[in-house]
């Protein structure tokens, strides 16, 4: 028990309580959040949460509802009536979902995500854990579509209990008339960690004008002080000094009761951009072999220190000591961490950079770090299933393999393979497209309109695929269905060709077969075309505008495939 | 310097133009690191360090001395940084000085292994000692071979000129990485080289660098056009004041770079049929001749003797 802290109960809810003078802030939090979905259920607990709320929606009060990877939090500030209103609100409303509000919260949390920028760090999580656990945080909320009246009240009847929920109040007294009756439950472990990343430290392609570095740690107070050093060495490196980069910073975020993630990130100009990827690659070999500064140490401690002195600190920790106990992270009374943060030593931090340095994830834009020690994450699968081609129309070095325990994609230099029993989801669309996403984060698309496939093929597929993975989709915008690829003049293909008016979007791997096939087309005519007119028996002199045409429109062809080319690596 | 008759045979051997070199060859021939580290030790600076670690990296097997060495000294930088050089020469070696077209991916392959196990060695030497001249200065040569980008190149290069603002060694490494064929521009070269000759203390080899950027731009020019730029009046006359301020400075003190310093200036100036200007630089090298400049002009030894022959007849 810290100090100032009152430990009590409510309706069978752990509270903690501390007061601080003036409006009382409350929360409450579950023990449950993104990680602990599937793919296929990505966006549930946000469903729930929305749908908690919106008894509220038309309030003057301050409070809030956010669902982060493992946890749900109910947050309110206000006077006395105005919290128990809140409170009791929030479990009424869990106790009976007001599910005739299901279909609109799940569009309105489709537009929020719509609205949602993605920060550099997004893709981070996926590339480290998979689509799964902690993973899905990379992903859009693929569930909704797939989350009835009867999955939604399972999940809060199960994850929305007294037993796996914390209140904090930052009041001496709990309020009166506070009902916060929950279904009964148990507390729900944290979710298991899952990996997509064999070798580390490892990197990934990112995009222009960002370095993201992470690495998970044992939670220690030396960690989230090694966090406030590096982010202190990154700014001084690459700001201070080189002026390469805007923002170079650090954060320690605690990930579950054991481990904490650390996220630096520093951005650039594109032309600065290779200047950041070698000066972050240094300042963290610096931090590595123990050249820590013992000022940057002190002045991070000193930091520390500082929100020891705030007045009312029992209220201002009530958030993160609640959040301790719902994830059963041991909690460390004041003096404890006092003590630590005076002991701590520069051989304390280096300890920690050895293992960031270990296990960290390395995003760099556009190039490669293995110069740098390095490993590339895979960006293909180990293995192709053996099972009936299905070859590309415009290629038949590239093919769907479909086996009994999974499906493949191959082409040369590249394979993909999701298995029924990790896959993750699939999204089904009624025109007979369907998207693949396994466990490990690899994804691949079946277009019976693009491959040497028919109905009991994709039939075969539906089948394979375990019903719990399966998200049926609304039709799709005919645009947005690619057509048939050009044919080659071969026999025997003439039955499928159906012209298209819209080719797939540049840089989707089908449109990056049909460029390709036409700039491969384009180029015979073309070198054609060129040697005839250098031929003197044929043209007095060549027709310079002509030729330039031709090579032109062949560059305009050629463009796409090897842009796709360059960015083909796993999506979200 | 020479003592040799001037119109002799042009000797191209490092360990003849500077006699107390033959100590560190023999060193390592024999196993010695400590003969090696005393070497270095005694050498008056960062420059002169830069040399005789390229000596040592020349040496086939070398790198058997080094690994021992940078085994037994895990504290010690420098047996590190001398078999990260020695790494990089192994690697260019497999890649040839060949345009990037004429080598083949498995060349590039191997030739990109061998710097990034230089590499590594480098990046450790860096973090814990940030002002060691020497491996930042092979820090500037990896990063153009790996192909890491003209900005990374040029924060290594500031990172040394921290400490060490007129390191000539790696202003020359740097100016080929500003070159355009290693992706740069004339502009950029030309005012690097400018900039490091205008700003270093007179007496130094930086203004060599002026020498160095033309003989680029001529090697890059059709035949006719670079005979042109390089007996341009500008040219001309900038290669003189840059050779005043440097080599034929009065306090100018030769070193282990002297006879490539003076040799780009014999050279830039000869091949812009400054004959008479050329001769000061010819006298002063007497027959010791670097591989650098004059393998450009094809047949060096016969280049050589030619360009000198002229240049005394006339000066």
């Amino acid at each position: 028990m810290a100090e100032g802290i009152i430990e009590t109960e409510v309706d069978g809810i752990r509270t903690v309580l501390a007061h601080r003078p003036g409006p009382v802030t409350a929360g409450l939090l579950f023990r449950v959040g993104r990680a602990d979905e599937t793919l296929a259920t990505s966006g549930i607990t946000h469903l729930v949460e929305h749908l908690a709320l919106h008894g509220h929606g038309m309030s003057d009060l301050h409070y809030n509802g956010a669902t982060a990877g493992t946890h749900t939090h109910f947050h309110v500030q206000g006077g006395d009536d105005e919290i128990v209103e809140y409170l009791n609100g929030v479990c009424a409303s869990l106790r009976d979902l007001p599910l005739h509000r299901l279909e609109t919260e799940k569009e309105i949390l489709r537009t929020e995500a719509a609205g949602r920028g993605a920060g550099p760090q997004h893709d981070m999580a996926l590339w480290r854990y998979g689509a799964q656990g902690h993973g899905l945080t990379s992903y859009q909320e693929l569930g909704l579509r797939r989350a009835d009246a009867t999955a939604v009240s399972d999940w809060a009847r199960t994850r929305f209990t007294r037993e796996n929920a914390v209140l904090w109040i930052t009041s001496g007294t709990l309020p009166e008339g506070l009902d916060l009756r929950l279904p009964s439950g148990s507390w729900q472990p944290l979710p298991p960690v899952t990996s997509a990343l064999p070798r580390t430290p490892a990197y990934i392609k990112g995009d222009d004008g960002v370095v993201v570095l992470d690495a998970v740690v044992r939670r220690s107070t030396a960690a989230s002080v090694f966090s406030a050093v590096l982010g202190k060495a990154l700014f001084r490196d690459l700001r201070q000094k080189g002026g390469y980069s805007y923002t170079a910073e650090s954060d320690y975020t605690p990930r579950d009761a054991e481990f904490a993630t650390i996220t630096a990130v520093a951005d650039s100009l594109p032309a600065k951009q290779d200047a950041v990827v070698g000066g972050f690659v240094d300042v963290l070999a610096a931090l590595r072999v123990g050249r820590i500064e013992q000022a940057d140490l002190d002045a991070a401690r000193t930091a520390v220190l500082k929100q020891y002195e705030i007045p009312d600190l029992a209220a201002a920790k009530l958030p993160s000591y609640a959040l301790g106990l719902l994830t059963r992270h041991p909690v460390q009374s004041d003096e404890e961490h006092i003590a630590e943060l005076r002991a701590l030593t520069v051989a304390d931090l280096h300890a920690v950079a050895r293992e960031v340095s270990a296990n960290a994830l390395l995003k760099v834009p556009g190039g490669e770090a293995d110069w740098a020690g390095y490993v590339a994450a895979p960006s293909d699968s180990a293995e192709l299933l053996t099972g009936s081609r299905h070859a590309y129309l415009a290629d038949d070095t590239a093919a769907l393999l479909i086996a009994p325990e999974g499906v493949s994609l191959t082409s040369p230099g590249n394979r993909v393979t999701v298995r029924y029993a990790e896959c993750a989801v699939m999204l089904a669309y009624p025109d007979g497209g369907r998207h693949l996403i396994g466990n490990d984060g690899f994804s691949l698309s079946v277009e019976p309109t693009l491959y040497r496939m028919d109905a009991a093929d994709l039939a075969r597929i539906d089948a394979g695929v375990p019903p719990h993975a399966v998200v049926p989709m609304p039709p799709r915008d005919p645009q947005r269905i690619p057509g048939p690829p050009p044919e080659r003049d071969r026999e025997g293909r003439k039955d499928r060709a159906r012209v298209h008016a819209t080719p797939a979007s540049p840089g989707s791997p089908a449109s990056m077969w049909v460029f390709g096939v036409l700039a491969f087309l384009w180029g015979l005519v073309a070198l054609v075309a060129t040697s005839e007119e250098f031929d003197s028996t044929l043209y007095a002199a060549p027709d310079w505008a002509f030729v330039v045409f031709l090579w032109l429109l062949e560059a305009g062809l050629l463009f796409p495939v090897v842009t796709a080319l360059r960015r083909r690596r796993r999506v979200a | 310097m020479s003592s040799t008759p001037p119109l002799s045979r042009p000797v191209f051997d490092p360990f003849a133009h500077h006699p107390s070199l033959a100590t560190l060859r023999t060193a390592c021939h024999a196993r010695d690191w400590g003969t090696v580290s005393d070497f270095f030790a005694a050498l008056g600076d960062e420059d002169e360090r830069a040399y005789a670690s390229s000596v040592v990296a020349d040496l086939p097997g070398s790198e058997h001395l080094l690994e021992q060495a940078s085994a037994a000294h895990p504290g010690d930088p420098l047996p590190r940084t001398l078999l990260a050089d020695r790494y990089i020469r192994i690697g260019w070696s497999i890649r040839s000085n060949a345009r990037a077209s004429k080598v083949s991916e498995a060349q590039f392959g191997q030739f990109h292994s061998w710097l990034r196990r230089a590499e590594g060695l480098l990046i450790e030497v860096c973090a814990e000692h940030p002002a060691y001249a020497l491996a930042w200065c092979h820090r500037v040569t990896t990063a153009r071979g790996l192909q890491l980008g003209a900005s990374e190149a040029r924060r290594r290069y500031d990172r040394l000129a921290e400490h060490h603002p007129h390191h000539y060694a790696a202003q020359a490494k740097l100016l080929q990485q500003l070159c355009p064929k290693w992706g740069g521009s004339w502009e950029a070269a030309e005012g690097f080289a400018r900039a490091c000759a205008a700003d270093a203390p007179p007496g130094g080899n930086n203004g060599a660098l002026v020498a160095e950027v033309h003989m680029e731009r001529w090697l890059d020019l059709d035949e006719g056009p670079d005979a042109a730029h390089m007996s341009a009046h500008a040219v001309r006359d900038e290669l003189l004041a840059a050779a005043r301020r440097s080599v034929l400075h009065p306090e100018y003190r030769p070193g282990f770079h002297w006879v490539t310093a003076h040799g780009h200036f014999a050279a830039a100036l000869s091949l812009g049929r400054h004959h008479a200007e050329a001769a000061p630089h010819f006298r002063a090298l007497g027959n010791m001749a670097g591989t650098f400049p004059w393998t450009y002009l094809g047949d060096q030894e016969a280049a050589f003797i030619k360009h000198r022959k002229t240049a005394l007849a006339k000066g």
